[in-house]
């Protein structure tokens, strides 16, 4: 593994931007063996619940609104790119999940699209969707791959995903960015009066965040990335930090937010469990209770909304 | 109007319009992050081209010789059965398409030492190569076969091939078999693949 790390990971620095990359091939070489998860759930199901949400870890989430339930990003592999070690395992098994409404994926960086993990679910979804792009970079499933254009929606017994306008960059090995100008997206999940806005990867782009509030005006959550944050200089293009987060939270003006993207894998300077701890921070600053912006451990469930 | 001012308006419309918290000591920031810096898609182009010039370096072995050489590829033509979408390919090739489950029409120019002649350590080789995927839909590890026909100043004859491959195939090792070949019979090559 070490080997093929340094490997892989010297191949990335032909990248643009990666001069953080050998700090990120260290650390990723000294990285702790991946840590297990203790009382796993394998019923997802909460009958109590018209809004839960279960972290699986880096930007996977279970979504349940109401009797139904969508995945995002799915992500259940141990190491990503064959290069980059999960710090975490995944917090919930994939043979534990319930049939899905629908999966969503974000982005095709190796970090959001896992074709080990989509064939994991290849039975339990109908439908995956994608933004414009991804499907010509995707191997063949027996689900359906749909791509969405921004402001577009899909719909399915009264399941409504619309995709949303986010800064990030597309392609999947690098120099694809340049082809794949759009081939990213956040979501807005509708069913039953719930609403549920999906970031995927974002960099801070307020009138984004506007525009989509200005039609989703009643979010009753925002999955929200908090990491990677440092190095800044070069974060900022495609990442919020975690106060970012926090400005697209009231931005968006989500009832609730649940902080997405950290700890699970390296992949940045961050040390462990800094962007949390930054984000603690700043909810202090403003006010900002556990009940607004519940932060979860990786393989935790909470009800959001009960019934 | 000082940049200042600006932000202290844009910072009190932000609170208004968007319900910052009542106790926040932290305004919203209405600063949007600068855009990404892309790589136009013409130099992308260029890159991915140059990439291709990267030779994978190859080990001549026979009965009584061992030694080095180099190889290049460009793939006029792929057709991929494992994508989900535009099955067609050529010269810059997505290693999903090529490694999920394909065939290319592959060309190969291919420098080799211990020829019997300065004049035939070059050689071209051209023909198919059937890949398949065997794990992750050919990311993580897949393998191909291939038979060629090579051109050489002496002449020219049939080869086959069998590699494997792994990292989004971007390295592989191929075994070629020119049976009539002198002196390079067996050429394995430690391939690099850059699209």
């Amino acid at each position: 593994m070490r080997s093929s790390s340094v490997i892989a990971l010297a191949l990335s620095l032909t990248l643009p931007g990666c001069g953080f990359a050998w700090r990120a091939l260290k650390r990723n070489l000294d990285a702790p063996a991946e840590r297990s998860v203790a009382h796993k759930i394998v019923e997802p199901r909460r009958p109590e619940a018209r809004l839960a949400a279960l972290w699986v870890g880096h930007a996977t989430v279970l979504l349940q609104l109401d009797d139904r339930f969508v995945l995002t990003d799915p992500l259940f592999a141990h190491t990503l790119a064959q290069a980059s070690p999960r710090l975490v395992e995944p917090g919930f098994d994939p043979e534990h999940l319930p049939p899905l409404a629908a999966v969503v994926v974000s982005h095709m960086h190796f970090d959001h699209l896992s074709f080990g993990s989509l064939d994991a679910i290849e039975q339990l979804t109908p439908i995956v969707l994608v933004p414009p792009g991804v499907r010509a970079n995707m191997p063949r499933y027996d689900f359906e791959i749909r791509e969405l254009e921004t402001w577009t929606s899909y719909e399915h017994e009264g399941l409504r995903v619309t995709a949303v306008p986010v800064q990030h960059v597309g392609g999947r090995y690098g120099l694809d960015a340049a082809f794949e100008t759009r081939a990213f997206t956040g979501y807005v999940f509708e069913y039953h009066g719930l609403s549920v806005y999906f970031g995927g990867d974002t960099a801070y782009v307020p009138s984004a965040f506007q525009a989509t509030r200005a039609r989703f005006p009643d979010l009753s959550l925002a999955l929200l990335p908090i990491c990677p944050d440092t190095p800044r200089d070069f974060m900022q293009y495609t990442h919020v930090s975690p106060r970012q987060a926090l400005d697209a939270f009231s931005l968006l003006g989500a009832k609730q937010m649940l902080p997405i993207h950290f700890d699970t894998y390296i992949n940045s300077d961050d040390a462990l469990g800094a962007c949390p701890k930054e984000l603690r921070t700043r909810m202090q600053a403003r006010g900002l209770t556990e009940e607004q912006v519940p932060i979860l451990t990786i393989g935790e469930q909470r009800v959001l909304i009960a019934r | 109007m000082s940049v200042r001012k600006l932000g202290i308006i844009a910072t009190l419309l932000a609170r208004s319009a968007f319900g910052a918290p009542s106790a926040s000591a932290e305004a919203v920031s209405l600063t949007p992050a600068p855009k990404p810096r892309l790589m136009s898609a013409a130099a992308a182009v260029g890159v991915w081209s140059a990439a291709q010039l990267i030779p994978s370096p190859l080990l001549v072995t026979g009965k009584e010789h061992v030694g080095g050489g180099l190889r290049w590829q460009l793939t006029p033509l792929l057709y991929s059965f494992g994508i989900a979408e535009r099955p067609l390919r050529s010269f810059l090739i997505s290693p999903i398409a090529r490694h999920s489950g394909s065939i290319e029409l592959h060309v190969s120019p291919e420098w080799a030492c211990c020829a019997p002649s300065k004049q035939s350590s070059w050689l071209v080789r051209a023909g198919l190569r059937l890949y398949l995927p065997l794990l992750e839909h050919g990311e993580k590890l897949s393998w191909s076969l291939g038979s060629s026909y090579y051109r050489a100043v002496g002449g020219g004859g049939m080869a086959a091939d069998l590699g494997i491959f792994t990292f989004n195939g971007v390295l592989g090792l191929n075994v070629t078999v020119s049976p009539w070949l002198t002196r390079r019979e067996v050429v394995t090559t430690f391939m690099i693949r850059l699209f």
